[in-house]
């Protein structure tokens, strides 16, 4: 199998950074996943965390190197991570548990699985049409779906979630596929940060019109932009899948061929906690770098322009 | 032992179409050199190399960074990223302005206003050593602060804190204009994750909280350091250290001195900017700003018998002069 992917996370204008991401893959089998750690709870960010490193941790037991059932799994992980929650509330005696909502997905041969619980979320594209996209448990998609009309004066808070992990209830968790796959199909995997900003049509063209690479930190600037000086975590994770096959001779992208693997290979961009409190979001890599320095210079560019006229010229 | 400093760049080196004239000053976050753009224009050019993480031998371009450093370095870079953009979007005559980023040479570079003029520090040094009475009038003390705070205050808004404003970093153009420079050891104040190293602090107006790891730091920490500004102002030297303070505190007794020199109003806005407890002084620079603008009848006070006779003890024991 081969794929190309790119993540991107920012922490916005908030003063927590709640969101984690990542991606881990064995020889048949990718998995990619994406939590949005809950504010208003304790330690959003430990919980965010928490639910990636379980679901990544059993993906390298259970994929050897393919899952038995990728949709199986996928519930079973998921529960698994959330009952990890509730566990670590009671041991550390807390008076509220962590939470977190979660979007997780498995690239198996020619199939795609996908599960979710909360409002983070995941949007598949093919040929510049959106096929798929995950519901959120939220009121106000739930309004949508029993196509309420808010009344005058009646907004409906997208923050409010029905379910979520780390809750008391028993989570929902919704699992959908397979879903097969055709060369050329992306998935994006987000945080409300970047769709509460930017619309469906808008991802789903970015995404269409160039590379993952491309695609994820435009629309992630985008959303930082429009989320404006409140803006909240923003985190996307994107995958193209670009065939079963190894990469033809002469033909060979930057993309990820697991066939690199060995049997029993396994590799994860998902870390234990990192021991300084860091995300991954934190490091710097050339292409932060080269952003940071575009971003500041457009800051620069916009203030000369409200200056223009105002201040006179030494 | 110390490692020797990274070589800045000679004479001549072009960095993304300008062209270094000379090194005007080098801190921990790197060197300031001045520059020439393309138009000729006089520039001060900000390169980020931290002495401490980065190698350069002189001739080369190119900074060299141990691979056991590139995580301290990449996170250095980041907070010199966090200064430029907050410098660019701060636009006010009391803060340096920033006219470009570059990346080159494997590192960044800030293009800020080069401004021509003084700064405090030599403004005191001056002024004190003509041994007048003053070193500056009470109205220009009132009116320098009042421009800085109104920077301060823009700064404070964008969640940003100076955190090391001393008359060194406070600038006065041929003017007359004051502006803050050197954001070196700003941050964000909402990035309270991570260890994030403690920015340099300079002894005298760095408030106690800077001396501590767990302590929260806020406007009050940079006011601290503005009330310790004022006293050099009319001092004409540096207050004692906060840990000196904590241990003995004689703040109020050297304050005293400047009774009847300087008005009773003046003297307490000081004594509350630099209280020991952060809680105590004023909590942000609008107040302090208030309290600045208040142009009632200045009154003086002057020393009793008493506590003059203190005074001469206190100087017999510690050999300053009156």
């Amino acid at each position: 199998m081969r794929f190309n992917t790119f993540q991107v996370s920012r922490r916005g204008r908030r003063e927590k950074y709640e969101d984690r991401m990542g991606y881990c893959y064995t020889r048949e089998a990718g998995l990619f996943a994406l939590a949005d750690g809950l504010g208003g709870h304790p330690e959003g960010e430990v919980a965010a965390q928490m639910a990636l490193q379980t679901l990544a941790a059993l993906f390298q037991r259970d994929a050897k190197p393919a899952l038995e059932d990728p949709a199986a799994f996928l519930q079973d992980a998921v529960l698994i991570a959330h009952q990890q929650l509730i566990r670590y509330a009671a041991e550390k005696g807390m008076s509220d548990t962590p939470r977190t909502t979660i979007v997780a997905c498995v690239l198996q041969g020619r199939r795609a699985f996908w599960a979710h619980c909360g409002d983070s979320r995941l949007y598949m594209v093919r040929a510049g049409k959106l096929i798929a996209r995950t519901r959120d448990h939220s009121y106000l998609e739930l309004q949508n779906a029993l196509g309420r009309v808010p009344q005058d004066g009646e907004t409906f808070n997208r923050n409010v979630l029905l379910t979520c992990l780390g809750s008391p209830g028993k989570p929902m968790i919704d699992t959908h596929g397979p879903m097969l796959l055709e060369v050329g199909d992306r998935l994006l995997l987000c945080s409300d940060g970047l769709w509460g900003t930017v619309p469906d049509d808008f991802i789903t063209e970015q995404l269409s019109a160039s590379p993952v690479a491309d695609a994820v930190p435009d629309l992630v600037e985008q959303a930082l932009r429009n989320g404006g000086p409140r803006c909240d975590n923003v985190t996307a994770l994107a995958v193209e899948w670009e065939g079963e096959a190894d990469a033809d001779e002469g033909h060979t992208e930057a993309g990820i061929s697991t066939r690199s693997l060995s049997d029993d290979g396994f590799a994860t961009t998902i870390q234990a906690a990192a021991q300084d409190g860091r995300g991954g979001a934190d490091e710097l890599d050339e292409a932060e770098i080269e952003r940071s320095v575009r971003e500041i210079n457009e800051a620069i560019r916009r203030a000369n322009e409200r200056q223009t006229g105002v201040l006179k010229k030494s | 032992m110390s490692k020797p400093k990274p070589a800045p760049l000679p004479a001549g080196t072009v960095v993304g179409g300008y062209q270094i004239i000379k090194r005007l000053a080098a801190g921990g976050f790197g060197v300031v050199y001045l520059a020439e753009d393309p138009e000729r224009h006089l520039v001060a050019l900000k390169e980020y190399l931290p002495s401490s993480l980065a190698e350069r031998s002189p001739g080369e371009l190119t900074p060299r960074v141990k691979p056991e450093k590139q995580p301290l370095y990449r996170l250095g870079l980041k907070s010199f990223f966090e200064e430029g953009r907050s410098l660019a979007q701060i636009s006010h005559p009391s803060v340096v302005s920033v006219l470009n980023f570059l990346r080159e040479n494997e590192t960044v570079y800030m293009v800020m206003n080069y401004l021509q003029g003084d700064t405090l520090q030599d403004f005191i040094v001056t002024a004190r050593d003509m041994k007048r009475d003053k070193v500056f009038r009470e109205s220009t003390i009132r009116s320098l602060f009042d421009e800085i705070l109104r920077g301060l205050r823009i700064v404070h808004q964008h969640k940003m804190l100076h955190l090391d404003i001393k008359p060194a970093n406070i600038f006065i153009t041929n003017e007359n204009k004051a502006v803050l420079l050197d954001f070196g050891a700003a941050r964000e104040v909402l990035s309270k994750e991570g260890n994030f190293i403690r920015p340099m602090y300079t002894p005298g107006f760095a408030a106690p909280e800077m001396y501590r790891r767990d302590g929260a730091l806020g406007p009050w920490t940079d006011i601290y350091a503005i009330g310790a500004c004022i006293y050099a102002c009319m001092q004409g030297y540096p207050p004692n250290d906060a840990p000196q303070r904590l241990e003995k505190d004689r703040l109020a007794l050297s304050l005293s001195r400047l009774r009847n020199v300087y008005s009773d109003n003046l003297i307490e806005v000081t004594e509350w900017c630099m209280s020991l407890d952060p809680l105590s002084r004023p909590q942000s620079v609008f107040s302090l700003q208030k309290e600045l603008a208040r142009e009632t009848e200045r009154r003086y006070t002057k020393l009793s018998f008493s506590e003059r006779l203190k005074l001469q003890l206190e100087n017999l024991k510690t050999g300053a002069k009156a």
